[in-house]
């Protein structure tokens, strides 16, 4: 297996910048991906259940779901708890000073643990047992194997598809007595989700206004700057991390959002089909993989995005290819304030139930997104309201970026 | 030089040099070592040999061990008093001084800056203490040495950096028929490329990139339709 094309980080000279600058301004990309192109996802499972191997292109991600009975905190004595462990050892940055090494896993921890713990994806009510007393305690060890860019994504498919995958056993608590069956006794149990979120990552630079999907490392640090956007199989936006010097305005963040959860919901949608898959795998008894050469080797059963989800994925990308194609045209003014009214509009509607359900379902909005006719007829009459709205929606959307990235709870933003 | 290669191991006991080396003077390069009146193997890899008597393992390493004389690409890290420090990927920065450019005196300095690629020679080179760079040759001509701007930089193999660099090396007279390219190949595994268009740079780097992992055996055939791998 050949990992990454060299031992030393990519993108740390100033040619490698300017030259990822320059292609990116041509839209061209070292491996021949367009902007909006994203690598393949590849998923193994191991023989444990909740062990998952993750690769997008040379990212190789590896995470590992235990579970164990514990007592709860105090604030939340009926919950069980979610921990995640991020492990970068394994990868050798070998000019990296130690603070930014440790600076990335922080980075990767803090950004997994919102869009896991903070969104509540797991309904960590169901892993109480007895309240204030024992509940089960999950642990996703996330190790990284080798880091070709895109980390964030890597990590959140592989955390979420292992969570998924995980069972735990029946447990039952009687007179003060704990009683956990085995598998033969009792079959094992499935978490239990509100919600499967999952994180884009989108690379900005100054040469361009597009910005690129699925980064590779050279990508990824020649970047001026790297937004990570976390979207629910609903299209709910979970988490938002924007870092970087590269001026984005709010036109590039809701194009970003609005191919993210459409990408959200595709990989989600892949790793369920490919837990299905597995699951008639175990039930043929077919050989498992055993150990972690196994896992990663080339003999491993591999569940492909591009292969699984290639019917349905053509049918979604052509709709994105289309809507970034139109995004991309240097627009002039008038047209600049019909997509404001437009995004105003869908947001008006989606205010009202926002609060009361923030969880559902509800396609019907992001369907309404793309609507332009209704949006120019609405447009036709009032040029001047519309002026005034617009500059109101400007400094409305960075309030709301800034509320859902701080804010503990995931938000509907399309 | 011999195409035909016999695998060795570390620790393996290379009798075939022992019995040349009772007849003429044998040369032992990296990967062979000689212990007492025996000559033994440091590293894995096919063993090489070059007419009359130089013998060396070609490993596959990432990792740069600077020896004198080399040409290596090298990254500016910072600026140390009349120093910079350059990353030429071996354990320890290089320095290389101020006054070792073309044309600079105390008052001239050179213009460097963190992230700027240099081509120099390693002038010196000691397990104990950090390499040390110059670009210029012995009569402060700067040569193909400097600074290198514009163009790509990648890293690769030491291997495939080497077998670039090798007399007659087939893969550039191949992709010099396809394309004119300006290459700058360091022995510490990095390449510097420049083509006219950014595609073309992105083709050849890719080229040059599918090559890793070749033995000198298949290369030659490879090179017969590196073509397509631009085509592509």
């Amino acid at each position: 297996m050949f990992m990454n094309s060299n031992l030393f980080e990519p993108g740390k000279s100033k040619p490698e910048r300017n030259f990822v600058q320059l292609a990116v301004k041509q839209n061209q990309r070292f491996d021949g991906r367009r902007s909006n192109d994203c690598r393949d996802v590849v998923l193994t499972f191991g023989a444990d259940w909740g062990t998952v191997a993750v690769s997008l292109g040379d990212t190789k991600v590896l995470t590992h779901v235990t579970c164990d009975l514990g007592a709860p905190t105090t604030s939340r004595p009926n919950e069980g708890k979610l921990q995640l462990n991020v492990n970068l050892g394994g990868v050798a940055f070998l000019d990296e000073v130690q603070t930014t090494h440790d600076q990335r896993s922080l980075t990767l921890n803090s950004l997994l643990e919102r869009t896991f713990r903070s969104s509540r994806c797991v309904d960590l009510e169901s892993l109480c047992v007895a309240a204030e007393q024992h509940v089960w305690c999950i642990r996703v060890d996330i190790n990284v194997l080798n880091h070709d860019g895109n980390l964030y994504d890597a990590s959140t498919i592989a955390t979420l598809a292992a969570l998924m995958h995980f069972r735990r056993p029946d447990v039952t608590f009687a007179d003060d007595e704990l009683r956990i069956y085995t598998e033969k006794e009792r079959e094992f149990i499935p978490l239990l989700f509100l919600h499967y979120p999952v994180s884009v990552t989108y690379c900005i630079y100054k040469s361009s206004g597009q910005p690129i999907v699925d980064p590779t490392l050279l990508e990824e640090n020649a970047a001026d700057s790297v937004i990570v956007l976390s979207f629910n199989s609903y299209q709910e936006l979970c988490t938002l991390n924007a870092g970087g010097t590269a001026p984005t305005n709010v036109r590039t963040i809701m194009q970003c959002a609005r191919n993210a959860a459409t990408r959200a919901k595709a990989i989600v949608d892949f790793i369920r089909k490919a837990l299905s898959m597995d699951e008639e795998r175990r039930l043929q008894g077919s050989r498992l993989i055993q150990g972690l050469v196994g896992l990663i080797g080339e003999t491993a059963h591999k569940l492909s995005f591009r292969k699984l989800m290639g019917q349905q994925n053509q049918e979604l990308q052509a709709p994105i290819n289309e809507k970034m194609e139109v995004d991309n045209k240097p627009i002039a003014k008038p047209e600049v304030e019909e997509v404001k009214t437009k995004e105003e509009s869908s947001k008006q509607e989606t205010d009202i139930p926002m609060d009361s359900s923030s969880w559902l379902p509800q396609d019907e909005d992001s369907q309404e997104l793309p609507t332009p006719s209704e949006a120019s007829s609405s447009k036709a009459g009032k040029g001047k309201q519309n002026r005034s709205k617009s500059k109101g929606t400007k400094k409305k959307l960075p309030k709301k970026q800034d509320h859902s990235d701080s804010e503990e709870e995931a938000k509907q933003v399309i | 030089m011999t195409t035909t290669s016999t695998i060795v191991m570390p620790g393996e006991r290379i009798t075939a040099i022992e019995e040349l080396a009772k007849s003429k003077r044998v040369i032992l390069g990296p990967g062979l070592r000689r212990q007492d009146e025996t000559v033994v193997a440091s590293k894995a890899g096919p063993l090489r040999h070059k007419e009359p008597s130089t013998f060396w393992v070609d490993n596959y390493q990432r990792r740069y061990i600077p020896a004198r004389g080399d040409q290596v690409l090298g990254i500016v890290r910072s600026k140390a008093g009349d120093l910079y420090r350059v990353d030429i990927g071996a354990a320890d920065t290089a320095s290389i001084s101020y006054l070792a450019f073309e044309a600079a005196t105390k008052k001239n300095r050179p213009d460097l800056n963190p992230g700027d690629l240099i081509y120099a020679r390693v002038l010196n080179a000691s397990a104990d203490i950090e390499p040390e760079l110059v670009c210029v040759n012995s009569v402060g001509k700067r040569g193909k040495l400097g600074v290198l701007a514009e163009g790509f930089f990648f890293k690769c193999s030491l291997n495939l950096g080497r077998m670039l660099l090798r007399e007659n090396c087939p893969v550039l007279a191949a992709l010099t028929r396809e394309l004119p390219y300006e290459i700058a190949v360091g022995v510490n595994g990095r390449i510097w490329l420049k083509a006219h268009s950014l595609r073309e740079t992105i083709a050849l780097a890719n080229a040059i990139v599918a090559l890793e992992q070749s033995g000198y055996a298949e290369i030659d055939k490879i090179c017969d339709n590196l073509g397509d791998f631009l085509q592509a």
